[in-house]
């Protein structure tokens, strides 16, 4: 397959294309954080819909788990002939692959909360609301943002393949350089999209250890 | 005004409690027979008295205190503060006048010992700077000291100022009625017993009126103006003050409860140095015993001494007291007055 005399990396062709591959990373920033945006929001309804009846969470996260586990390039395919090649189905697509992840463990954050946290703050005078923005969802943020971590990795890595489908930010430079065996695009868009997946995850986890001082105290 | 507001709205002192005829049922038996949590509950809690609920686990302490903040509501009876009948209330409104601590603390992890004692304070929408004042004053009143602790997480401290502070957020708004649930379950009996003295030093000092609830019957007799015994099924079994439940105990049930040795349990976590003790003689009495010795340990040996006295020292050697078979039995007499 290798092609005799070229390089396995042009500098030149980087430098003549830095513009555009700043877009492509821009663009594949911006699908990640809305694939994520979206997958949050919705999980939290369903998480609350689930507290306000536990029978909700069978279902809901049976739903969840198959759709995360059919293969991101057959389901984009299933998409395209309904909403085209658009960056509402690759939307689709990819918020649906962040749903189980993320419900889990909002559910699972919220669970956690120590009981006698929870009583002794009906027991002051919290209203409902109050418990769950000062109490509830505080104890459950590092729980919540270790799922946003696997969430944003995976959605990094899902954003490439919908380059079959004309979206896809650095996945595109994958395809370009497939299509034409021509290595240069192919090593910057799989080296950038991984660097991008490593600065996300050690970005996150500096917010986890941000947002949760009490769990960094010595003893 | 609204009913919230007329209920424990005033400035000092501490409500009155009364419960009328109060039952909960939780659950069906199996033919459909209601269990009852509590039965049948009356009593009346005075201004500034400590009332305490004790009686074995599972017998109803806990549902009884839960139904005073409507954590809990009854299945019949009334439950009345300063005469208001708490199913009129707002339950949130009430539960912020009502000081409560939990049986397991139930401070929270994600916030330092300051904003937690600040809670209410903050929930009722308290100035800034007064609450920052009460907090220190309060971490003060509790016996530790305000610059070393206001910054900490509750994970950074042991159990035993974990339940002070409890005690203190509970405590921040100077409620007039205090309910508390095994409040001082999770320590050593040394730190249970100088909690308990700081906690009745404190109550006096405010007039708080408290429901008290434990399982420990020498907590309930040291800090009970009243003590109502439960028994099992959630009735009780005698509402008395201390001394009038040892003398006269009302059933074989609450004088097995009382038991006959605890004038020896109570000993045991006792030190010399709280009795009062004779005047050093001149002669020097018999065994010599550190201040810190527990009196049950020093009455053991005091029964082997050939002149039943012996001579207390403190950490430095120096004769501090005699202690004899006397001291020892005055400090226990309301026990000794329950064993004739
Ligand atoms: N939420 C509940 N649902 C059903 N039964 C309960 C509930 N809470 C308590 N009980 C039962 O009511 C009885 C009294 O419980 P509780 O008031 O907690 O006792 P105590 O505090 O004296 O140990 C026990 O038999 C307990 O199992
Ligand atoms: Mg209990």
């Amino acid at each position: 397959m290798t092609i005799q005399g070229e390089p396995l990396v042009r500098f030149d062709w980087i430098g003549n294309n830095l513009g555009l591959i700043g877009e492509r990373l821009w663009e594949h920033i911006f699908l990640t954080v809305l694939a994520v945006g979206l997958g949050l929001a919705i999980s939290f309804g369903l998480s609350l819909a689930i507290r306000w009846n536990g029978r909700l969470y069978l279902p809901i996260t049976s739903i969840a788990g198959v759709l995360y586990t059919i293969p991101s390039l057959a389901l984009f395919a299933l998409l395209v002939p309904f909403t085209g090649l658009s960056i509402l189905t690759a939307e689709i697509g990819l918020v649906s692959y962040t749903l189980l992840i993320l419900t889990r463990n909002i559910v699972g954050g919220l669970e956690g909360v120590p009981a006698d946290a929870r009583e002794a703050a009906i027991g002051m005078g919290y209203t409902a609301r109050q418990l769950l923005l000062r109490v509830e969802l505080p104890l459950a943020l590092p729980v919540i943002i270790a799922g946003v971590r696997v969430a944003t990795v995976t959605t990094i890595g899902l954003v490439t393949v919908t380059a079959l489908i004309g979206q896809g930010g650095l996945g595109q430079f994958i395809l370009q350089g497939i299509q034409r065996f021509f290595y240069t695009p192919l090593v910057v868009g799989a080296v950038l999209s991984i660097a991008l997946a490593i600065a996300a995850d050690a970005l996150l986890v500096g917010l986890q250890r941000a947002v949760a001082p009490w769990t960094a105290v010595k003893r | 005004m609204t009913r919230s507001d007329e209920l424990l709205g005033r400035a000092k002192g501490g409500a009155t409690v009364e419960f009328r005829q109060v039952s909960k049922h939780y659950a069906r038996s199996a033919n459909g027979q209601p269990i009852a949590a509590v039965r049948d509950l009356s009593l009346v809690v005075q201004p500034g008295e400590i009332c305490v609920l004790v009686g074995p686990s599972g017998c109803g302490k806990t549902t009884s205190l839960k139904m005073v903040n409507r954590l809990i509501e009854p299945t019949s009876g009334q439950i009345l503060i300063d005469g208001v009948d708490v199913m009129t209330v707002d339950p949130v409104a009430l539960r912020r006048r009502i000081g409560y601590v939990i049986q397991q603390v139930g401070l929270f992890p994600h916030r330092t010992i300051a904003e937690n004692i600040a809670t209410v304070p903050e929930l009722v929408g308290w100035p800034k700077a007064k609450i920052r004042a009460r907090v220190d004053e309060l971490i003060a009143l509790v016996g530790l000291d305000p610059a070393s602790y206001r910054d900490r997480y509750p994970s950074q401290l042991s159990g035993g100022e974990r339940q002070r502070i409890g005690v203190a957020r509970a405590m921040a708004i100077e409620p007039p009625l205090m309910l508390m649930d095994e409040p001082f379950g999770a320590v050593d009996p040394i730190v249970r017993e100088r909690l308990q003295n700081e906690f009745l030093d404190l109550q006096r000092r405010l007039g708080l009126t408290v429901l008290f609830v434990t399982h420990d019957i020498d907590e309930a007799i040291k800090l009970g103006t009243r003590v109502a015994v439960f028994e099992q099924g959630g009735t009780i079994a005698q509402y008395s003050p201390p001394a009038e439940l040892l003398m006269r105990p009302a059933t074989d049930y609450v004088a097995r409860f009382v038991g006959s040795d605890r004038a020896l349990k109570r000993l045991a976590v006792m030190r010399l140095a709280d009795l009062r003790l004779s005047p050093v003689s001149s002669a020097g009495e018999g065994p010599v015993f550190s201040a810190e010795t527990n009196v049950r340990d020093a009455l053991a040996a005091l029964l082997l001494a050939p002149r039943a006295a012996g001579t207390v020292v403190d950490s430095s050697g120096v004769p501090i007291g005699v202690v004899t078979m006397e001291t020892i039995a005055s400090a226990v007499q309301p026990v000794a007055a329950s064993l004739e």
